[in-house]
């Protein structure tokens, strides 16, 4: 049981920075986005490991299944050739700068989470955790108010995309 | 079991190659799916802390966090539709016209 969740923790975590890294440094858009859905997947799989099983659904379902195939339908209705990427003379050094820059703010980042308490993961989580009754009563009772809030958001956000991608008429 | 620290520890790590991403590359969707993978990581601390405190509150902030990418999508491949349509270019420098 320690073994296999030692496994799958590292099988996802490799799957998820291979993502991560073919994202940016794939040339073309296409193979950034489906190189990113791998880390969505990946990333779904890690919270069904912290017992978050409605996250997981979602995870799947809205991210890489809605919001990611709607980042490659418009990829592929643009229809972007090699010719029309921008050229980045300058990407490795700006990828090996930013990578001497980031290194010790991901240093003191590391030394901060290892020195947190470390949870005892034996302690049984209380019934339904992380399931869709659990979380939907949080969520309509607690948490009512940003609720309501992202979906007037939602509505703006689409009339908003309406407005600026229809033709003139 | 795999202890909190290692799955925040690959938040962080998430979450810097994203700001990699985005300051080293010039496509405009790489741009954008590389603030997507920082969000992601964002969302991977919300859960892994909420497993620490036994809450679900960091579950309820992933869903509204997911809302809210969803939301950004739309409206930022819209900008990104009509911005080639007008000017034939995916560079994110060309997005200096917006400015205000």
């Amino acid at each position: 049981m320690e073994l296999l969740s030692l496994v799958l923790f590292l099988g996802f975590a490799g799957l998820a920075v291979a993502g991560a890294a073919g994202l940016i440094l794939f040339r073309h858009p296409l193979n950034s986005a489906l190189s990113f859905i791998v880390t969505l997947i990946a990333l779904a799989g890690l919270y069904a490991m912290l017992s978050a099983s409605l996250l997981f659904a979602v995870q799947i379902i809205v991210y890489a299944g809605a919001i990611m195939s709607l980042i490659v339908f418009i990829i592929m209705f643009l229809n972007v050739r090699d010719a029309d990427l921008p050229a980045e003379p300058t990407r490795w050094y700006f990828l090996i700068g930013g990578a001497v820059v980031l290194t010790p703010v991901g240093a003191f980042l590391l030394k901060v989470v290892r020195q947190l308490p470390g949870a005892d993961m034996s302690v049984p989580l209380p019934e339904g955790f992380g399931g869709i009754h659990a979380v939907g009563q949080l969520l309509f009772i607690k948490w009512v108010f940003p609720f309501e809030i992202v979906s007037v958001l939602l509505v703006v956000a689409l009339l908003g995309a309406v407005m600026l991608a229809k033709r003139k008429v | 079991m795999v202890s909190i620290q290692a799955f925040l520890a690959l938040a962080v790590i998430l979450f810097l190659m994203g700001v990699l991403g985005v300051i080293s590359r010039r496509n405009v969707f790489t741009v954008f799916m590389s603030i997507e993978l920082m969000l992601n990581a964002g969302n991977l601390a919300f859960i892994s802390l909420s497993r620490f405190w036994h809450g679900m509150d960091g579950h309820v902030m992933a869903i509204i966090i997911m809302a809210v990418a969803a939301a950004e999508a739309a409206l930022a491949l819209a900008v990104v539709i009509l911005m080639y349509r007008n000017k034939g270019s995916l560079d994110i420098d060309f997005f200096r016209v917006l400015r205000g």
